[in-house]
């Protein structure tokens, strides 16, 4: 198990949960990041940071900080 | 009771359109009301209520209410386009009743997530119809959705089929909802744990009398710290607040987490539904964004590829209006000069002439511009590059205080202020969206645009470099850079003295690309245009009629004038007739016959001379061919001198009497009177008045210099455009006097007052509006009117002292 901003670009998993519970991490769950759904880093933005990841069919950008909020299973 | 439902039935009804943000509501609204609200592909681009309406057959003689909201991804409001959408949908909205039906969007690419926002709005109790939007993209990434399933778990809402921007299914989502008005359909599931719905059962018995529906309920128990509890403790006051506390005190106990007691339901139940209704392909095609994407989003293409857009329109701008504003110049030059012919010298016509056709016309002229600026916004609108713009610029932006999230409303604002400061509705951080409010009126916003124009056509050498640079376009996209620069350097000095912001959050959705809709590009154009001429036809024509008067009156006969002056000349040519025979005969007294002969024929050279210096040259060349007739040939060079001086003020006289005019007139006084303040920035009176008139509203700046121009010199001679005026004109008096006023420096200083100062007075209004304070338009306007005076002083002097 890892967090999401550990992960390279271009890896993908699986999201496990939370490690808190605040508006950042609802915003995340309203937004189709949900526990048990896969999870893919696509790329990070020109000085690294935000970065696009994409659940389902929805791209998301969100920064490094609100990364490590996620806790990710990684795909073999 | 009986009451109520009389009431009920003579109301209008009202339908509220709700969804995710960007899944297609407004482009459904616009279908069934026939407006044109703007859309766009980005989330966030609706950010307030907005209401229109329909009729429907069943329904003779009544219209029914639509109302179209901001898009969210939950009824849990944080942000202020967030709580405007719950209050719409829990019906405490201002002055608005409670939705009769509510209109869900669902964008059908996205379905599990718009589920969990559905299933929310269905706590609402009111009757529900789903529009599963977007159908065409679902389809071709093989989504198929079993919309009799879905409305089955759903509870019986209807479900619809749609696709927004071509207008498939609106008709039948119409029918679903008035057939809803009337029947009544409602469904609230109870599937909340056992703990919450006790909570919403205990807070139903503190206040019967509270119309709050379920939704709302949960709201309160759910958002510690968000505006529905801050709402409800208003009215409960503390037993309220100790309710609450116990209440949320169980839930916790039971799941740990508050809001797991809510996010855990949700997610469950929405996937349930999900993997029941959908089919979709294992493995998702490539799709066309991504591809597109690996360039735009580049870590290196990505922020040259944005600046390089950016220059390319800036560059258009002036390239592509050239030949449409020669048209419209022409067109108001032949309704000048037939009003002039068709009217006798007067105020009217003077009023015409100068102030409706020389002024508000000149503004007119730029139509082409914002025809091109906004073609090209609402390309970038339409097709999805604005997030990804903010996505390239967050990083580079957070360092001063700003986000990425500032940078869509700064974006908006290259149009106009007062949608981009609307849009910081989404920024949920107070301090980063006050940030970004305060500094939004620095970006150049169309307004500016015809002041840089028309600054740059006259006095910026069209010059092209390899054919695709040119030095008109590079000077527009550095007014441009200057505006974001010092909005950047603004904002890291509030960051670090008023505003001390955390790091900000930058959550956002990508959306993908689309080919963006001939019909929503003209929207976005021809509002512009109509805003644009609605403007010129109103404030800033009222503004130049008033302008047009204090420089018209007190009007001082110009046939007098003209007298008075023609017999003031007359007569120095006389004098100098006299002295000169007086002169004569004493400098001669010792010469001969021969001599006097001589230096006559010497003299009668120089009648034929036209110009001081062919007159200086001849003069010379004698004196030195005949050093011994110095003094004669001297006296009659300055007899011919005068006389020469004299002829051309006859001639332009004309000109000089209109001079005299406007320079007597209230407008001319007042303005040599505050000349010497703006003398450092190289202002003469005329455009310092100018300026100042156009604080309402920066296009009159050009109706004035118009109307001006247009009074201070002769009405009859051809009439030459403004930009031939301003390159003529020359300083009055002082030691600058003959001198032409318009140079480099002056046409740049100028223009960094433009795009510093905040000339607008309904930014200022919208900016009290959005914080609630009159504080916040006070400090902005005193700080950029402040930039503004430093900015242009600075450029002036240092321009002049590099000898531009
Ligand atoms: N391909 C496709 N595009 C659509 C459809 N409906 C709307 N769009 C496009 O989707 C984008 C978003 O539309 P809007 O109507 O602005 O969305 P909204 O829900 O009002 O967005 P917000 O106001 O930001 O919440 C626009 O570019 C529309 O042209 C559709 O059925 N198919
Ligand atoms: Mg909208």
């Amino acid at each position: 198990m890892t967090f999401l901003d550990k992960m390279q670009p271009g890896q993908s998993g699986k999201v496990v949960g939370f490690t808190d519970d605040n508006r950042v991490s609802r915003r995340l769950l309203e937004l189709g990041v949900i526990p048990g759904r896969a999870i893919q880093y696509i790329r990070n933005a020109p000085l690294n940071d935000p970065m696009e990841i994409q659940v389902g069919h929805c791209c998301l950008s969100l920064r490094h900080a609100e990364a490590s909020l996620i806790t990710i299973e990684l795909d073999e | 009771m009986h009451q109520a439902t009389i009431d009920k039935t003579a109301k209008q009804k009202v339908v509220a359109i709700c969804g995710n943000p960007n899944c297609g509501k407004t482009t459904i609204f616009n279908y069934i009301t026939g407006l044109n609200q703007q859309v766009g592909n980005y989330p966030g681009v609706t950010v307030e209520k907005i209401s229109g309406k329909f009729s429907h057959p069943s329904l003779p003689n009544q219209s029914i209410q639509l109302i179209d909201i901001p898009g969210t991804y939950s009824l849990s409001a944080f942000t202020p386009d967030e709580f405007i959408a719950a209050s719409v949908l829990f019906g405490n909205f201002t002055k608005m009743d409670k939705p009769d039906v509510i209109i869900a969007i669902i964008d059908a690419t996205n379905l599990e997530r718009s589920l969990y926002f559905l299933l929310q709005v269905q706590q609402t109790g009111i009757p529900v119809v789903v529009g599963l939007n977007m159908s065409d993209l679902a389809a071709k990434k093989k989504i198929k959705i079993d919309r009799k399933k879905l409305s089955e778990l759903l509870g019986g809402m209807p479900v619809v089929d749609l696709i927004g921007n071509r207008g498939i299914g609106v008709d039948e989502l119409k029918e679903e909802a008035v057939h809803l008005l009337n029947s009544d359909l409602r469904t609230v599931d109870k599937y909340y744990s056992h703990e919450t719905e006790n909570a919403v059962e205990e807070l139903i018995q503190l206040n019967p009398h509270e119309d709050r529906s379920r939704a709302h309920l949960l709201r309160i128990i759910f958002d510690a710290g968000g505006p529905a509890e801050e709402q409800f403790l208003q009215i409960e006051g503390e037993a309220g607040e100790k309710l609450l506390a116990e209440i949320r005190k169980k839930i916790i106990k039971e799941h740990s987490y508050l809001t797991h007691a809510e996010t855990s339901v949700l997610t469950k139940k929405s996937e349930e539904i999900f993997n029941q209704v959908i089919t979709k392909p294992d493995v998702a095609d490539k799709t066309n964004t991504e591809k597109v994407d690996r360039y735009l989003l580049h870590p290196v293409l990505g922020p040259i590829i944005l600046f390089g857009l950016m220059y390319f329109v800036f560059q258009s701008i002036f390239s592509w209006a050239e030949p449409f504003m020669g048209i419209i110049e022409q067109f108001f030059g032949m309704i000048a000069s037939s009003v002039e012919g068709m009217m006798a010298e007067g105020p009217l016509r003077s009023l015409l002439t100068d102030g409706v056709i020389g002024g508000v016309g000149g503004v007119l002229v730029f139509i082409p511009q914002i025809v091109i600026l906004f073609f090209f916004i609402a390309i970038l609108e339409d097709s999805g590059y604005m997030p990804r713009a903010a996505f390239l610029v967050d990083r580079m932006f957070r360092w001063c205080g700003l986000s990425g999230k500032s940078f869509i409303p700064m974006l908006s604002s290259f149009a106009c202020a007062i949608p981009g400061i609307m849009a910081t509705r989404t920024i949920e951080d107070k301090k980063l969206r006050f940030i970004t409010i305060m500094v939004a009126p620095l970006m150049t916003c169309s307004a500016r645009l015809p002041v840089y124009a028309i600054m740059i056509a006259a006095f910026v050498p069209y010059k092209s470099y390899f054919g695709i640079a040119n030095l008109q376009g590079l000077t527009l996209t550095l007014l441009y850079l200057l505006g974001i620069v010092v909005a950047v350097i603004v904002s890291f000095i509030l960051k670090k003295t008023i505003f001390k912001t955390e790091r900000g959050t930058f959550l956002m959705e990508m959306p993908s690309y689309k080919v963006p809709t001939a019909k929503s590009v003209l929207i976005r154009v021809y509002n512009r245009v109509k805003h644009f001429v609605v403007r010129a036809g109103t404030v800033i024509m009222a503004i130049t009629i008033i302008i047009w008067a204090l420089s018209y009156y007190p009007h001082q006969d110009g046939e007098a004038l003209t007298a008075e002056r023609t017999e003031e000349i007359n007569q120095t040519i006389a004098l100098s007739e006299m002295n000169i025979d007086k002169e004569f005969n004493s400098l001669t007294t010792a010469f001969s016959e021969a001599q006097i002969a001589e230096v006559s024929r010497l003299a009668s050279a120089f009648t034929a001379v036209t110009s001081q210096e062919q007159l200086s040259s001849i003069a010379d060349s004698m004196i030195s061919l005949y050093p011994a007739y110095n003094e004669v040939i001297s006296l009659y060079k300055s007899h011919e001198f005068t006389k020469l001086e004299a002829s051309q003020a006859l001639n332009n006289l004309p000109n000089e009497v209109a001079g005299t005019q406007i320079r007597s007139s209230y407008l001319g006084k007042a303005g040599k009177t505050i000349e010497p303040f703006f003398e450092p920035l190289g202002w003469d009176w005329k455009i310092t008045v100018s300026v100042l008139a156009s604080f309402p509203a920066r296009e009159v700046i050009i109706a004035v210099l118009g109307t001006i121009y247009n009074l201070g010199s002769d009405i009859d001679e051809e009439s030459t455009s403004l930009i031939d005026q301003m390159r003529q004109a020359t300083w009055e008096d002082g030691e600058k006097a003959g001198m032409k006023v318009f140079s480099i420096p002056v046409a740049i200083s100028i223009m960094v007052f433009f795009a510093l100062c905040c000339q607008c007075g309904a930014t200022l209004v919208t900016i009290k509006q959005e914080t609630k304070h009159w504080g916040y338009p006070i400090g902005v306007f005193v700080y950029m009117t402040t930039l503004a005076y430093l900015g242009s002083f600075a450029a002036y002097q240092i321009l002049t002292s590099v000898g531009l």
